[in-house]
């Protein structure tokens, strides 16, 4: 058997983050089923097909290129015109569009009676139906093959733009989780996170359509316009941190009340209509990457990751709030500041909250009232396939992080896969309550569980 | 699940379920993270291991792959017909038999034309709309067919597949937002079927007239056009009357859902106890208004026209308690849709919006109809 330590470091892996073992699987079996013909783009596709068209047609051969007019196929395009000519091939022209100016393109060569060897296409536009029958339609051009670069296999899960996909779409959600993450290991609960979601973006928008000018909004204008929105959440949540310690109303309550207000808040202020005069600048949170490709969304999340797993493992006010969800009374008598740490908490969760509406509204360029509608209960799912128990004083910040991406992964997958919605629902619904059955069979041990009954 | 043979190897009913559902995938966990009984053969090592996270959710991921599986077999275009790749269609919601029709027609006509169709629906939450979008994207579809969730914020998500080069299509809800490209919006022609609903309320007043009340949801553009169309018709038709006029005395928010519906009519038979017409935007709230008038024992002085022909609708006017219903034809919608799709595969130029008409159904066609009991 192997070294001892690899296996001591592996089972700890295992009880301390499970969940990545299950996130493996998933993107195994999601990588499995997704398994499917790649087609390469761009120059290195226009070397392909270049190679094979000189292997099957001899110099001289009338070819015509047709791709679509956005980047890869524009690049696609040029590259293949320039290296066909440079092979001697007598290249009648390039198509970049739709396929009506290739049905034009086409009838026009069809009236010359130049006649037509090759059609150079992308896979894409290799399948337009325009080049079905060819000879029917275009009576010159029977003779003419339509020729697409060779394909590879590769599952649609692994390409590097699904997984950027997955970190993005998950971006919100998980940036809410670190809040929400906290709470819960107070023993709390905050509802109110996906109203916030929506009145931070209302917010937000509103400001830079009134307040700043507009479309017209420079970027100090909108970082300024949403640092107000963050704030504005901050002070809802301490206001429910207030009511959770001072006057003692249940946290499920309390954010249940600010759930409402919030919302309410949010279509008084946007009158119902979504708020969508803003600067095409505005989208540089939520659709840019400027740092190695990788989306700034995605960026901000892991920031937000490293900083609250540092906070609750090496600061004294990380230890105060496990100690405050472990046993408040004890917590208390030791000189924990329970209230100050808990409106903290509230504060923070619903701050986190309002960075995520304006994250939200970022990606899509508007406010809306109806934004974030179930948001909180993704997040509170997030959190407990995460680990964390709703009976506080237990949780990991990246076990949060896995949880939301395990939502993510299966949600991705489904539609990559094309699981219909409503199946969509009843899976991740199952694997919702299967880790709360983990987390309880880990906790009392399995043979328990099924005796411990309604405790 | 039957039991053939009861050969009892002294095991207990939960060790022989192991045995045969997960032998293999245990012992594989097993191995990794157990130590110390090497004396143990691997099974009986795994018949006595309590289970762990890994097990568990290892089965978990068998049954999960075993229905992405099915799933894929299941949508794979009919035989003889060339695959031409596949459509992404994303609806507001599929809780709304309306959607559900644009979807399953779409999907049968697409296979005529050798696309499969992968439905997904926003449920009114325009991000996760935008992530299907996004996941269209990054599995190359050919085209995009959306109802967007909101007409304005999908924008965004257009322009990121204009980017990408894959045609988008709207199918009934158009997209508003400035800068998406979309190729061609195929929807009902509300505003024509709002001119029939006039004259649906003129044809059930007949000369006495009288006053009527709207409930809208003028949150959405398609009702809007409805209710354009509909006072349009009334308005013309009282310029040439001295009396019998029909007087729209308020036009009140219906949620275009029942209980909407209930709340409005019921208010608006407080303020107006002569009314004598009601026109609601869609069938539930038609639905519930008629609730609100069976209450206050109106049913038989307020006269409802509705709009959409929904099943349930359908069957209210059969039964006489909605007069008539300018109806929807979302199977059209789809099957134009699709073909609105092959067609600009084909490099024809096609229009940017194509409107299908509705047609006014009374109880006559109700009675005709084969779909109603």
């Amino acid at each position: 058997m192997g070294h001892p330590r690899f296996h001591r470091l592996l089972s700890r892996l295992l009880s301390d983050y499970g969940m990545v073992l299950v996130l493996l699987l998933l993107g195994a079996c999601f990588s499995h089923v997704t398994w499917d013909e790649q087609h390469p783009t761009g120059g290195e596709a226009a070397e392909q097909l270049k190679d094979r068209i000189t292997r099957e047609f001899s110099p001289g051969s009338a070819v015509l290129v047709v791709a679509r007019e956005h980047g890869e196929d524009a690049i696609f395009a040029d590259s293949l015109e320039r290296r066909l000519s440079d092979a001697g091939m007598n290249v009648l022209g390039t198509v970049k569009g739709q396929p009506s100016d290739a049905r034009g393109r086409l009838e026009a060569l069809s009236r010359s009676g130049a006649g037509l060897d090759a059609i150079a296409c992308t896979d894409v536009t290799g399948r337009w139906a325009v080049f079905d029958r060819l000879g029917d339609k275009f009576p010159g051009l029977s003779g003419a093959r339509v020729l697409t670069p060779p394909s590879y296999r590769w599952p649609n899960f692994l390409k590097r733009d699904n997984l950027l996909n997955v970190a993005n779409q998950i971006a919100v959600i998980a940036i809410l989780a670190v809040g929400m993450t906290m709470v819960i290991i107070t023993a709390g609960i905050d509802l109110s996170v996906g109203s916030l979601i929506a009145f931070s973006a209302v917010v937000c928008t509103w400001l830079i359509r009134e307040a700043a000018s507009a479309e017209a909004a420079g970027p100090l204008d909108m970082v300024l316009c949403g640092l107000g929105a963050i704030l504005l959440c901050g002070l809802l949540g301490a206001f429910s941190g207030v009511m959770v310690t001072w006057f003692a109303i249940p946290p499920f309550i309390a954010t249940l009340g600010m759930m409402l207000v919030a919302s309410g808040l949010a279509y008084i202020l946007a009158e119902g209509q979504s708020v969508y005069q803003v600067p095409d600048s505005f989208v540089w949170l939520g659709r840019g990457a400027d740092f190695l490709r990788i989306p700034n969304a995605v960026v901000l999340m892991l920031a937000l990751y490293l900083s609250a797993h540092l906070l609750m493992t090496r600061t004294a006010l990380g230890r105060y709030i496990y100690a405050v969800g472990g046993n408040r009374e004890a917590a208390r008598l030791s000189g924990v500041p329970v209230t100050a740490v808990l409106i903290f908490v509230y504060t923070l969760c619903a701050a986190l909250a309002g960075l995520g509406g304006v994250v939200m509204a970022s990606q899509l360029k508007s406010g809306s009232p109806t934004y974030g509608l179930m948001y909180e209960l993704y997040t509170i799912a997030a959190v407990v396939v995460g680990g964390a128990s709703l009976a506080g004083g237990e949780g990991r910040i990246f076990g949060t992080l896995i949880g939301a991406f395990i939502i993510a992964v299966i949600q991705n997958g489904m539609n990559l896969t094309g699981v219909e919605s409503y199946t969509q629902k009843v899976v991740l619904g199952a694997v919702i309550l299967g880790a709360v059955l983990l987390d309880i069979a880990k906790k009392r041990g399995w043979g328990r569980l099924q005796r411990a009954g309604p405790a | 699940m039957g039991t053939p043979d009861r050969v009892n190897l002294g095991l207990t009913s939960r060790q022989r379920w192991r045995l045969t559902l997960g032998a293999p995938i245990f012992q594989v966990f097993q191995t990794v993270s157990n130590r110390g009984r090497d004396r143990m053969s691997g099974i009986q090592r795994f018949l006595s291991m309590r289970p762990r996270r890994g097990t568990v959710a290892a089965l978990a991921m068998l049954v999960l792959l075993a229905g992405c599986r099915a799933d894929q077999g299941g949508k794979t275009p009919g035989d003889g017909t060339p695959s031409r790749g596949t459509i992404g269609l994303s609806v507001m919601t599929l809780t709304n038999p309306f959607f559900k029709v644009i979807a399953d027609t779409l999907t049968d006509e697409a296979r005529k034309y050798g696309y499969e169709v992968v439905v997904t629906s926003g449920e009114f939450d325009v991000a996760r709309q935008r992530n299907q979008v996004k996941d269209f994207i990054v599995r190359k579809v050919s085209a995009i067919v959306l109802c967007p969730t909101d007409s304005k914020a999908i924008g965004t998500a257009i322009q990121e597949a204009n980017q990408a080069g894959i045609p988008v299509f709207t199918a009934d809800l158009a997209c508003l937002a400035p800068g998406a490209k979309v190729v061609s919006h195929i929807a009902t022609d509300n505003y024509a079927g709002g001119k029939e609903a006039g004259r649906a309320m003129i044809e059930v007043l007949g000369e006495a007239g009288g006053k009527i009340v709207v409930l809208h949801y003028e949150q959405a553009e398609s009702c809007l056009l409805r209710v354009k169309g509909f006072t349009e018709i009334i308005h013309e038709y009282n310029r040439e009357r001295q009396a019998g006029k029909i007087d729209i005395v308020a036009v009140l928010p219906g949620g275009g859902a029942k209980d909407g519906g209930y709340k409005a009519a019921e208010d608006a038979i407080q303020a107006h106890p002569d009314l004598v017409g009601i026109f609601a935007i869609n069938d539930p709230s038609a639905l519930g208004a008629r609730a609100a008038l069976e209450k206050a024992g109106k049913a038989d002085q307020v006269r409802i026209i509705g709009f959409d022909g929904q099943p349930e609708g359908k069957q209210a006017i059969k039964d006489g308690l909605i007069y008539a219903d300018p109806v929807q034809f979302p199977d059209r919608i789809g099957r134009q849709t699709m073909q609105t799709i092959a067609r600009h595969f084909e490099g024809e130029e096609v229009p940017a919006e194509i409107l299908i008409p509705t047609a006014l159904y009374r109880k006559a066609d109700a009675d005709k109809d084969p779909t109603l009991q």
